[in-house]
């Protein structure tokens, strides 16, 4: 049924369809409108779960760790300087090959204080073994979590649904909340890998030597791979059910495009509108959205960038010291193709600062002026600043 | 073995079926906490040495009857203390040092209350019988105490009671808008009913006396102070000149004596207070005389203050020099008295000023500057008897305790002087004391000799004293008790609010200036059990968890009640967070012992 939802409520939706049995979280802004949802539903009893409520995101992680291991579907949705405290647990939920799946809120990492959006606080998270999905409106935000639980219980690896501040978490849509039994279908009841049980006690993650740490990390690297094609069949699925399908990535107008722009999170909108702006006057511009960063679809970049001139990357986080975290990727699933297009960084948006079509289409024709990028990353958008001397 | 673990998917996951149990990681430590309860400082205040971190613990419970109880283990009268006493276990609060102190007098009175109104029955230990009767004169605060905690010990106690109603002091010497006669009588049945004899109208004489020590195995004497001390001034004994605590017993007869016009009160004591309001509530004036200053009147301030709202008049540096008769009036003759430095007590010294005397117009006087022993045999014997070197056939006897004095003449009976024939302090909770220290001296006196009074009652101190504990002298629980008062230092204050101190409705003053009813009215259950909920509980166990939701090594083992609690040595590393979690101070880290 079509209901024009909120992004937040978007993805509490999301989790009372996938029957989650257990939620815990920390208020967060811009995450709270999410978890403040689930906690009425569980209340109303509209949803069969425990509400955990902890002192800080590292316990609710803890928290999450301790009730997955025993055998339940678990949700968290947290932002910013919250996800940053999880940091330490965030690795152990995935070394300790645990499905949970949170939603995290692009907001900009303190000081100063800022809850606009800005991805660096889920990118800084990129190495902890965490799936991360980007969303680019409130549907996909609804599908993509539903879709999470499918495929983060298959390959026993933790997923992160990622969705921008404000931009997407507290924008009302038009979104199609599908019936219980259509998500059913879709989601089994989860059927843990292993549980702890008190009958049978045993320990998990005990001391591990030299001797087997790097196999217990090479099975999760398999897990991830194998997460890249497993990402394919539950949208096989998913569509067959709900006839709506993402992909790792979404190749917008790129076919014959000399100008790819890579984009992710809600500025894709923005790119295509930037496409209906610039193709009618014959600029042969492509839009390339990334949705899964984790496991990072190479191959598909690959194809999608393969016969493009120049490629921009729009990066609103960065990685200080080098450049554009999506730019970084980008560079990195091409470099070893021969003949590679040159990769474009441009910094923008950070904080909430407003990425518009106009300011990508000054980036579009700054690139179709330049034969070579004249930096790593180009910080667009910029205030005179007084620097101290 | 991993389909039985229910492993469905070859993950690599490692995992080990050996218990940690065997890594004990208790051989680590070197510090050891343990559960260790002390002593609060309301309680060490408490004359009557009445558990009060505890008692306010069951009320917060709603265990009204088991904090009931508590207090009736070191004193048989809250009713009245709830109303009467001077409460100086709230002055030694810790919470004052965080907002306001716990009202533990108006809990008492609740708990007295709520047990009367429910006809509640006690129940308490009492030792086997003895086979020992004590006679005890006087069913005054000291003489009912001395009786019930002899019972309490196994004694057969007998109290002989001069006038037709029991109660002594309490209720010939208190107004009824302090202590109304049913509450104090409610008090006096529960006596009787756990095994005490009152014989009512029953004079004792210095013959009957005589005859006591030959019939009982040993006499308490508590039969108070009721001679007005004189105030050696010309025209004292004339007309229109009454004693203060005559004139209260004759209210409490039910006389309502004509007090119209102005009357002075002499005194600066609770007497005086006393009488002061009572002539108010009369429908007469009252002045009251005093020839030191307010700050220096051993009345309660409380009951200052309440004298003052209600119209009493208080003239301060005033000496009675001479009562003079003149028509239906008298005339006071006041010397104004200036301070000149301080006496050993702290009050200001005091001395003629030098200014010709005054003299006030009033319709009559009441004198009420303190009371004696109504007989010199009623005394207790000397302290010391510098110069008369006769030493005592009894050794370690006269025995001057703090709040009693055993005597035993020739191998006779033990007569035990108590009550305002021994106490420096007189007042209702001191009285109450001494009859608990006459029943300890006098049972471990039959138990084990004279000698060994002093060590036994040094083991029963709550703190450091001179309070006692008839509970740890019974050994009970609380001789587990720590005698380390705690302090506000002490007290994790991160796990308490600011909350307001009750505040107990009172009368109106135009209703308490015009009867005699009692001012302090009831508080409700809920109110009661909010107001406890302040309370520290300063150093007993509260069973609120800290401890077990704080170990990181989950050592907390809690009993199948959920109230026992006991360390698993076998785990605990030492960290001491559960001691330092602990709101209350209910736990200590100590060394661990050196092996």
């Amino acid at each position: 049924m079509k209901k024009v939802l909120e992004g937040s409520h978007a993805v509490a939706e999301a989790v009372r369809l996938a029957k989650v049995q257990v939620i815990s979280a920390y208020p967060i802004t811009p995450q709270t409108h999410i978890v403040e949802i689930l906690s009425d539903y569980v209340t109303t009893g509209k949803m069969d779960a425990k509400y955990l409520r902890v002192e800080s995101e590292h316990s609710c992680m803890a928290a999450l760790i301790g009730a997955q291991s025993s055998g339940v579907r678990t949700f968290t949705a947290t932002s910013s300087q919250g996800l940053a405290l999880m940091h330490e647990l965030l690795h152990w939920a995935s070394g300790a090959r645990l499905p949970i799946v949170m939603a995290e809120v692009n907001r900009a990492l303190a000081p100063g204080w800022n809850i606009w959006n800005d991805q660096t606080d889920s990118l800084a998270q990129r190495d902890t073994g965490w799936m991360q999905l980007y969303c680019e409106d409130g549907q996909e935000v609804l599908d993509t979590t539903i879709q999470a639980y499918r495929l983060a219980e298959i390959v026993n690896l933790p997923a992160m649904v990622v969705l921008d501040a404000f931009y997407l978490s507290h924008t009302y849509e038009p979104v199609d909340v599908p019936d219980q039994d259509e998500v059913d279908r879709f989601l089994p009841t989860y059927e843990p890998a292993f549980i702890l049980d008190t009958k049978h006690p045993y320990s998990l993650s005990p001391l591990v030597t030299p001797n087997a740490y790097m196999e217990m990390r090479y099975d999760i690297a398999m897990a991830m791979d194998d997460a890249l094609e497993q990402f394919d069949r539950v949208e096989d699925e998913f569509a067959k059910i709900f006839d709506r399908r993402y992909g790792a990535v979404e190749a917008i107008d790129c076919e014959g495009a000399d100008i790819v722009f890579v984009t992710s999170g809600t500025v894709t909108s923005t790119g295509r509108l930037l496409l209906e702006e610039l193709r009618p006057r014959g600029e042969k511009v492509g839009v390339l959205k990334i949705k899964l960063f984790r496991p990072f679809p190479v191959e598909a970049v690959r194809r999608a960038l393969g016969k493009a001139k120049k490629v921009v990357v729009i990066d609103r986080n960065f990685s200080f010291g080098a450049s554009g975290i999506f730019a970084q990727e980008v560079r990195a699933a091409i470099c070893n193709v021969p003949g590679h297009p040159p990769v474009f960084g441009y910094i923008a948006g950070l904080g909430g600062r407003d990425i518009t079509v106009k300011l990508l289409e000054e980036i579009y024709f700054d690139v179709k002026g330049s034969s070579a990028p004249r930096k790593e990353s180009i910080w667009v958008g910029l205030q005179e600043v007084n620097r101290a001397t | 073995m991993e389909a039985e673990l229910g492993l469905k998917k070859n993950l690599y996951m490692p995992r080990t079926s050996v218990t940690t149990e065997s890594n004990k990681t208790g051989s680590w430590r070197f510090l050891r906490p343990r559960y260790e309860e002390k002593t609060s400082p309301c309680s060490t205040a408490c004359p009557a040495g009445e558990d009060i971190a505890r008692i306010e613990m069951l009320i917060t419970q709603g265990a009204f009857k088991e904090a009931w109880e508590t207090i009736l283990r070191e004193n048989p009268l809250p009713g009245v203390c709830g109303r009467v006493c001077y409460h100086p276990c709230e002055g030694n609060c810790n919470r004052r040092e965080f907002d306001t102190s716990i009202a533990v007098h108006t809990m008492e009175r609740f708990l007295a209350d709520t047990a009367a109104r429910n006809e509640t029955k006690p129940v308490l230990e009492r030792l086997p019988p003895k086979g020992k009767g004590v006679a005890i004169i006087g069913s005054g605060p000291a003489g009912l105490a001395a009786a019930w905690f002899l019972n309490m010990l196994g004694y057969d106690s007998e109290i002989f009671e001069a006038m037709p109603e029991a109660g002594g002091l309490l209720r010939w010497g208190i107004p009824a808008y302090r202590l109304p006669a049913a509450v104090l009588s409610n008090e006096i049945a529960r006596i009787e009913n756990q095994g005490v004899r009152i014989r009512l109208s029953e004079t004792v004489s210095a013959s009957r006396f005589e005859e006591l020590k030959t019939s009982y195995d040993a006499v308490f004497l508590g039969c108070g102070y009721w001679r007005n001390i004189a105030l050696n001034i010309p025209g004292e004994s004339g007309s229109g000149v009454e004693d203060g605590l005559s004139f209260l017993k004759q209210l409490r007869q039910g006389a309502k004596p004509d007090v119209r016009g102005v009357s002075a009160v002499i005194g600066g004591g609770n007497t005086a207070i006393d009488v002061a309001r009572s002539i108010i509530r009369l429908g007469g004036r009252a002045v009251i005389v005093y020839r030191r200053r307010r700050e220096d009147m051993p009345a309660f301030d409380e009951e200052i203050i309440s004298a003052l709202e209600e119209g009493v008049e208080l003239r301060e540096l005033l000496a009675p020099v001479q009562i003079a008769a003149q028509g239906s009036d008298c005339i006071l003759t006041l010397q104004q008295m200036k301070v000149e430095g301080r006496d050993r007590d702290g009050r200001g010294r005091i001395a003629a000023d030098g200014t010709s005397p005054v003299e006030i117009s009033v319709q009559r006087v009441f004198v009420a500057t303190g009371a004696a022993a109504a007989e010199t045999w009623h005394e207790p014997p000397p302290a010391e008897t510098a110069g008369h070197h006769t030493a005592p056939l009894t050794p370690h006897l006269p025995l001057h305790l703090s709040h009693c004095t055993l005597h035993q003449e020739q191998q006779g009976t033990p007569i035990i002087y108590g009550g305002d024939l021994t106490n420096t302090s007189k007042n209702v909770t001191q009285a109450i004391a001494s009859g608990k220290q006459a029943a300890m001296a006098l049972d471990t006196f039959f138990q084990s000799g004279a000698g060994t009074i002093r060590e036994r009652l040094s083991g029963c101190l709550v703190g450091e004293g001179p309070s006692l504990s008839m509970e740890i002298y019974m050994h009970g629980p609380r001789k587990e008790r720590k005698t380390h008062i705690v302090s506000h230092q002490e007290i994790n204050t991160d796990y308490f609010q600011f909350e307001p101190r009750v505040i107990q409705p009172r009368l109106l003053i135009e209703e308490r200036t015009s009867s005699f009813d009692e001012i302090e009215l009831k508080i409700s259950a809920n109110t009661a059990m909010r107001e406890a909920g302040r309370c520290f509980n300063c150093g007993i166990c509260n069973d609120c968890d800290n401890c077990y939701l704080f170990c990181p090594d989950v050592c907390i083992l809690r009993g199948r009640d959920m109230t026992e609690r006991h360390i698993d040595y076998d785990y605990c590393k030492g960290c001491g967070l559960c001691v330092v979690e602990c709101p209350r101070n209910a736990m200590t880290l100590g060394e661990e012992e050196k092996l």
